[in-house]
């Protein structure tokens, strides 16, 4: 019992972390801020996995989110010219009718999610058993060709992210190509 | 492990692709700044892919004993026929960039790998049975075609046009993986003949919340469909993307993705929900819900595509109508209609990449994709004029021309269908037809009876460009006449669905 309500709390405390983080990002005048306060969205749903007894996917969601994809987008926006004017990094526009098609989807997902799974309280074993390794068994059984299409896909984007990035770079250390378009 | 060797026989088209692209790499690598290097990369390429649709020939049927892949990757007819369709429309795409100034020589490697890429991901996408293998497909298509957009850096279309692309494509792909999850929450499966199973035995009961959860798991996993063909209301990348990317790569995108699109919507629609239980009353009224989307989209693409100066944005608003005519037949989902579109598609790749050619040959010649261009065509370059004429005619599906006769199927399989709703989406087909004859028209017009202003010379066509104008002209003639065996093999194909 006494584990349950830690539980529970800990779900609102971790469900609130993520939502206050998601707002942040959309409503914070500063792209900057914006980025760091992806950080809470990424830690409070990892720890909504990990109540869920998904631990590997929170894992993941920690090593890939926080440790990968969140610095990525820190270095670009740090990176960015001018940065520090709030109203030019992250302008807020259509107020109107942007809070009024959120709200729309909002209460159409909150009703159907409420409608049709119902109000349940997940409440996991006190020593769930790891997910690790049926994850890695199905990945090389059932789902083996998605993760082989996967590697092939990482090799087109590997290739796309350097051809699109060598010009810029080439050009930045000092315009060598010829024929290169001005901007 | 008796059957592994069948079970690679299933994926053998994509074994050769991927084969294909490793080779290509190092031969880009390897040939390094030889002049000869694009063409051989572009050699390579296409024998890659005529190879991959070769090994379609040696994918066992459905029958042929159970495949480890099987329960990611359908080995149907309707698969296989649309794997086929995309390798061609990316086989086009790598001879088109290779003759366009717009894919800068030292480039040209990584354009024919990353279509090389997109061809595999249309085939997974079109083939896939199981949600998170059509997810996969999806990005697989739209990633490299994020990178293809954006290929001509410095380019300031080019770019904005890729941002866009990105952006509308990551929404949309949010809004189905949504869907997804709540599919999977309702079901306990990814796999879309299980889903199917599921959706009937709901529907069967009565109506309770997750009937609501379905329909907006539905609504939401047709967002990610409407993007990748551009149907209204996901279309709104499509005119900038179209005139911002590389012609080459334009006239593979009005053609390929939206063939593997429309190939992953059918299945999906008919497989998780079927034709029965779609039109049943209460049930929900996708087909009514498909056959709105048809109407509007057809309508938004033609009346948009009415004033356009540039030609390349004005074939992409044509595209998005072309969109909204197959739909038409995809909300009937009979399979007179299923079989209609996959006629309607390979009609379409012939015409529209051939129409983007004739936009290339223009641009490589003026410089300019606008209207005024075209000025005087007829005289200035009569073997373009005429063949853009073909395309052009059979876009707007005038008899003799191939355009005709998959615009006939389509139609024909929606009044087939029977019920008033029906009947009045087929006439709003008919009257968008009449719409759209006069943009066409009008481009025609332009080429024939307007006279050439000063100092536009004749438009010299290179001998490539000749060729692959009378490639994509040719059957566009021959199969409004004689469609008899390319229709014999979609009746084979189609009827080995599931």
């Amino acid at each position: 019992m006494n584990g349950s309500i830690v539980q529970v709390v800990l779900f609102y405390l971790l469900a609130a972390l993520a939502l206050t983080g998601a707002c942040l990002v959309a409503f914070s005048r500063s792209i900057v801020h914006s980025a760091f306060a992806l950080l809470g969205t990424f830690v409070g749903v990892a720890g909504l996995y990990a109540l869920l007894a998904a631990d590997l996917v929170a894992i993941v969601q920690v090593m890939v989110y926080v440790g990968g994809v969140l610095i990525l987008i820190l270095f670009a926006v740090m990176l960015t010219a001018r940065v520090d004017e709030g109203k030019e990094s992250n302008p807020t526009v259509g107020k109107i009718p942007g809070l009024l098609a959120m709200l729309a989807m909002a209460g159409l997902l909150v009703v159907t999610a409420v409608k049709a799974f119902g109000p349940r309280t997940v409440i996991s074993e006190a020593n769930p058993p790891s997910t690790v390794s049926p994850i890695g068994n199905l990945l090389l059984s059932k789902y083996v060709l998605p993760f082989e299409a996967i590697s092939v896909l990482l090799l087109a984007v590997l290739l796309g992210a350097v051809t699109i990035a060598s010009g810029r770079m080439r050009k930045g250390a000092g315009g060598k190509q010829e024929g290169e378009a001005p901007r | 492990m008796t059957n592994m060797g069948a079970s690679l026989f299933a994926i053998l088209p994509e074994l050769v692709l991927t084969g294909a692209i490793l080779v290509v790499i190092l031969a880009d690598l390897l040939l390094k700044a030889r002049p000869g290097r694009p063409t051989a990369v572009a050699v390579l390429s296409c024998l890659g892919l005529v190879g991959s649709v070769a090994a379609i020939a040696a994918v066992p049927g459905p029958g042929a004993g159970t495949s480890a892949f099987g329960v990611m990757i359908a080995t149907d007819g309707f698969a296989l026929f649309f794997k086929g369709l995309v390798y061609f429309a990316a086989f086009f795409g790598v001879i088109l960039g290779l003759m366009s100034s717009e894919i800068r020589r030292e480039q040209y490697g990584e354009y024919a790998i990353l279509l090389l890429c997109l061809a595999m991901g249309m085939g997974l996408l079109a083939a896939a049975r199981n949600l998170l293998m059509l997810y996969l497909g999806l990005e697989m298509v739209s990633l490299p075609s994020y990178i293809l957009t954006g290929f001509r850096r410095g380019d300031r279309r080019s770019s904005e046009a890729a941002v866009k692309y990105v952006i509308i494509g990551a929404a949309s792909s949010g809004l189905m993986l949504y869907g997804f999850s709540l599919l999977y929450g309702l079901f306990g499966t990814l796999d879309l003949t299980r889903i199917g199973m599921g959706i009937t035995r709901l529907l069967a009961g009565p109506p309770t919340g997750e009937h609501l959860a379905l329909a907006v798991a539905t609504l939401l996993s047709l967002a990610g469909f409407a993007y990748k063909i551009a149907a209204v209301p996901f279309h709104m990348w499509c005119p900038d993307v179209y005139e911002g990317a590389p012609t080459p790569f334009t006239a593979f995108l009005s053609v390929g993705p939206k063939a593997a699109g429309m190939a992953a919507l059918l299945r999906f629609f008919l497989t998780a929900f079927g034709a029965p239980v779609a039109g049943a009353v209460g049930g929900f009224p996708w087909q009514v819900l498909l056959g709105i989307l048809a109407m509007v989209t057809m309508t938004v693409g033609n009346f948009a595509a009415l004033n356009q100066e540039n030609v390349k944005r004005m074939l992409a608003y044509s595209s998005i109508a072309h969109a909204g005519y197959m739909m038409m037949a995809v909300a009937v989902g009979s399979g007179d209609a299923v079989r209609s579109v996959m006629l309607y598609l390979p009609i379409y790749l012939l015409m529209n990449t051939g129409a983007f050619l004739a936009v290339m040959a223009v641009r490589e010649r003026t410089g300019s994709e606008l209207l005024t261009a075209y000025r005087g065509l007829g005289s200035r370059s009569p073997y373009l004029a005429i063949t853009l004429t073909v395309f052009l005619f059979s876009l707007t599906g005038i008899p003799p021309f191939a355009g005709f006769i998959g615009k006939f199927y389509l139609f024909a399989a929606v009044l087939k269908a029977g019920s008033p709703f029906f009947n009045v989406v087929a006439v709003v087909g008919v009257l968008n037809s009449v719409i759209a004859l006069y943009y066409y028209a009008r481009l025609v017009r332009t080429a024939f009876f307007e006279k050439a202003g000063e100092g536009e010379g004749a438009v010299a066509l290179t001998e490539p460009s000749r060729v692959m104008l009378t490639v994509l002209a040719v059957p566009t003639l021959i199969l409004g006449i004689y469609w008899g065996p390319l229709a014999s093999l979609i009746e084979r194909s189609a009827g080995m669905m599931r």
